[in-house]
């Protein structure tokens, strides 16, 4: 700790020890340098292209003419267009790299094997590629975040194949006895996500199943995909993350044990939820909406244990920008849990069913949460990756505000408007169309909270391009936002 | 701190714990439906697609229909859809069999689709194994009585939009409307009938394929305020060579094609409008009740009341 009694860098044990440590992490830390930095320079490609086909879809849903001559522009199709993007390419990437990253960390070993890591993000992105030129060109599926064509859906999971050996054969080279909750998050995602994947291609497209079950297998998929694939790595990243920068261990292990194995249990269970009132057996959905509410068991654990570690060290938010990001997107983690019982519960679910609330759902999930914390782990990542500190602080909380107000107002914006959509759809009174009519001003509002995002998004990929070409400062320091010395003495 | 075998095993087990509960034992339980049938092994319900609706259903999940529009009705005790006339029974596990892809729907930013096919007038509506028929049919001499008003359609035209009298029919009570309509066979689209009053002069026949064309191609010709994307490039604008063809869709105003050109549905297009024509849910299943509580009604006449909402 420093004199300020802020620990703004790592605490130093003694002077031989520390040294190693530090030497150790440094040469781990350059092992991963080139297939890190090749995820994550694709994922901030594809946020780029996804964030432009959003406003274009925000745009078109306000002109519905606006170039309906061209068919792989309709509506329709750009729209998938930019959710594959942004759940492929954007966030499992930019996990991936996060992942990649932690994993030799916490394995404390050299990154072996790159080449499986680069062949994987070569086909990743070239499966990424094809399955979003599919959707243009007409091949989309119809199941959602399933609607890559079987041949993109193939190369994906070639890609997926690489990398996830990859990670088994790195777990057994770690040293040390012990694995930390990091880890555990970790294996379960790298573990999780080809199960699910090949399920989900396997019982759609192989072996169909029957009817209504297909939809049924889509939504488990879906719900599954956000939970045990970017759930899984958005906690284990915060679960590093937050502790490394404040400089204190978790508060406690027992509660984070208790809170991943309800989260894996409970959070796996859910989905069902969302064809409420469906063409179903009722018990499915009441077995969603049950663990839906029994997710509340692991947030509580979750937030109570990331809220004791940070308890005494959120003036550090002032500072750190990882830790920004990080603990507002795990605090997001529990409003979108919170959020996703009170509409899975009948009675509300009957007023947002086949509304825009459900968009917010997942923007809560994928973005507040999820990408707010990868956010946070690149903001702390990079710098160690290429031995330059960030240049702009400006930048940096540019970043960090546009992205929390768009979000903020994006899922205020789509909540509200989506469950007026749904009082009017449930007034036998009015016409359908007035419940659409409803709805438009605040698709309007979202697509404000969309040129914030897109603001931050590109003032995110400029900074990151600066890094990249080696423009970031020299310097020992980290970048933080605000000037420590002269707040501290002042404030402390 | 378990040890790495409990958890790896930990990580199969609750995944594999999700998998079987949420797949593998719905499968089992409603996985392997078939048609129903009544007793002399007839009236057989549902029935596979035939080809033009089936690759509709490509052209349908292609385009991305499915982000706005849904096809599943909820009962009457969780949802009104029933009180729309969107049909007259909610959607069950049997309606879906023969689909696939499935298009049930998580958004309606446009109206529900599950009966767009039992909507369409009677003389258009498919015959059992899907629209191909309809389809042929469409540009047929059903749509000649509402040339002649085109003139005066200009201004008028998205009338009865607003207009309180669908919000009115559509609050009255159910039974009664639905059990009027069934009860008078020649329901048919006449204009002076009260089952379609957002009839548009100068239109095709609503949920007629002409007017699916229409509709498609142009959809604020029809609805003012309607937001759905047209999707012009589903047709063909050509010149006419020696007579206009019979495919032709037929358009006012702005959207009218130049002197002696012509705008043609393309073959997707028709595939699209054939399997819109083959979505209906309207014939009575064992498993539900009907909104006339008899579900014993013949096959026929089966047809669902016309909307009286119509968007």
């Amino acid at each position: 700790m420093n004199a300020t009694g802020i620990p703004l860098k790592e605490p130093t044990v003694s002077a031989a020890a520390g040294d190693m440590e530090q030497l150790e992490r440094a040469y781990i830390d350059a092992s991963t340098r080139v297939p890190v930095l090749i995820f994550y320079t694709s994922a901030m490609a594809w946020l780029v292209l996804g964030t432009l086909l959003a406003g274009f879809v925000s745009w078109k849903l306000d002109s519905p003419d606006l170039l309906s001559d061209i068919s792989f522009l309709t509506w329709g199709r750009v729209r998938p267009a930019h959710m594959n993007v942004m759940v492929y390419g954007w966030a499992s990437m930019a996990g991936i790299g996060t992942a990649i990253w932690l994993m030799a960390r916490l394995c404390r070993t050299l990154l072996r094997y790159p080449l499986l890591l680069v062949a994987g993000a070569c086909f990743w992105n070239l499966g990424v590629l094809l399955g979003v030129g599919g959707i243009l060109l007409g091949d989309s599926t119809g199941y959602q975040w399933l609607e890559f064509p079987g041949y993109a859906a193939v190369i994906l999971f070639v890609a997926y194949t690489l990398v996830v050996s990859w990670a088994v054969l790195m777990f057994r080279y770690r040293r040390g006895e012990q694995i930390y909750i990091t880890q555990w998050y970790l294996l379960g995602a790298f573990l999780w996500f080809p199960w699910l994947y090949a399920a989900g291609q396997l019982m759609l497209f192989v072996v169909p199943v029957q009817g209504v079950l297909q939809s049924a297998v889509g939504w488990w998929y879906a719900n599954n995909l956000l939970f045990l694939w970017f759930g899984a790595i958005g906690l284990g990243t915060a679960y590093y993350m937050i502790p490394k920068v404040i400089g204190r261990p978790v508060y406690s292990y027992h509660l984070a044990t208790i809170g991943f194995w309800t989260y894996a249990l409970f959070s796996s269970w859910t989905g069902m939820q969302r064809l409420v009132d469906g063409p179903f057996p009722a018990w499915m959905i009441t077995a969603s909406i049950a663990a839906t509410i029994l997710t509340m068991i692991p947030v509580a654990t979750v937030g109570l244990n990331h809220h004791m570690t940070m308890q005494g060290y959120f003036p550090l938010m002032r500072y750190s920008p990882t830790l920004r990001f990080t603990v507002f997107g795990a605090m997001s983690y529990t409003v979108f849990s919170v959020i996703g019982v009170l509409i899975s519960l009948r009675s509300v679910a009957r007023y947002v069913n086949f509304t825009q609330a459900s968009i917010a759902y997942s923007h809560l999930g994928l973005y507040a949460f999820f990408t707010m914390v990868i956010f946070g782990s690149m903001y702390y990542i990079v710098p160690r990756l290429v031995g330059r500190e960030w240049r702009y602080a400006s930048l940096i909380k540019l970043h960090f505000w546009a992205s929390a107000y768009g979000i903020g107002l994006m899922t205020l914006m789509l909540l509200a408007g989506g469950f007026l959509q749904g009082v009017d759809m449930q007034n036998p009174t009015l016409a359908f169309s007035e419940s659409v009519e409803t709805a438009l001003p605040y698709l309007r509002g979202r697509s404000l909270s969309g040129i914030l995002l897109a603001a931050a998004h590109f003032i995110f990929a400029y900074h990151f391009g600066l890094m990249l070409l080696g423009l970031g400062r020299t310097s020992t320091v980290p970048t933080f936002l605000n000037p420590v010395e002269a707040e501290t003495s002042g404030g402390h | 701190m378990k040890g790495l075998a409990s958890l790896f095993l930990g990580i199969f087990g609750t995944f594999a714990f999700s998998w079987v509960g949420l797949t593998v034992i719905p499968n089992w339980q409603i996985g392997h439906l078939n048609p129903q049938s009544d007793e002399e092994g007839t009236d057989i319900y549902p029935q596979p697609q035939s080809g033009m609706a089936e690759r509709g259903a490509r052209v349908y999940a292609a385009n991305g229909c499915i982000y706005c529009h849904s096809q599943q009705l909820r009962a009457d005790y969780a949802a009104n859809d029933i009180e729309r006339k969107w049909g007259d029974r909610r959607s069950a596990p049997r309606d879906y069999i023969f689909d696939r892809p499935v298009f049930l729907g998580k958004m309606r930013m446009g109206q529900d689709l599950a009966n767009i096919g039992a909507r369409a007038p009677k003389e258009q509506e498919s015959a059992p194994p899907g629209g191909a028929a309809a389809v042929a049919a469409s540009p047929s001499p059903a749509t000649s009585p509402v040339k002649a008003p085109a003139a005066s359609s200009a201004s008028p035209a998205p009338k009865a939009l607003t207009s309180p009298a669908p919000v009115g029919a559509s609050a009255s009570p159910p039974p009664a409307a639905a059990t009027a309509a069934a009860g008078s066979p020649a329901a048919s689209p006449s204009p002076a009938g009260a089952p379609w009053p957002v009839q548009t002069a100068g239109e095709p026949p609503m949920y007629s394929a002409a007017w699916h064309h229409v509709h498609l191609y142009s959809p604020r010709s029809i609805n003012v305020d309607s937001n759905m994307p047209s999707y012009r490039f589903l047709y063909q604008n050509r010149r006419i060579s020696d007579a206009r063809s019979a495919d032709a869709i037929q358009l006012t105003g702005s959207d009218a094609p130049p002197e002696g050109w012509e705008i043609v549905p393309t073959f997707d297009a028709k595939c699209l409008v054939a399997y819109l024509m083959s979505l209906n849910q309207s014939h009575p299943l064992k498993d539900v009740r009907s909104a006339e509580g008899a579900p014993a009604a013949p096959a026929p006449a089966a047809g669902s009341p016309p909307p009286a909402s119509p968007k």
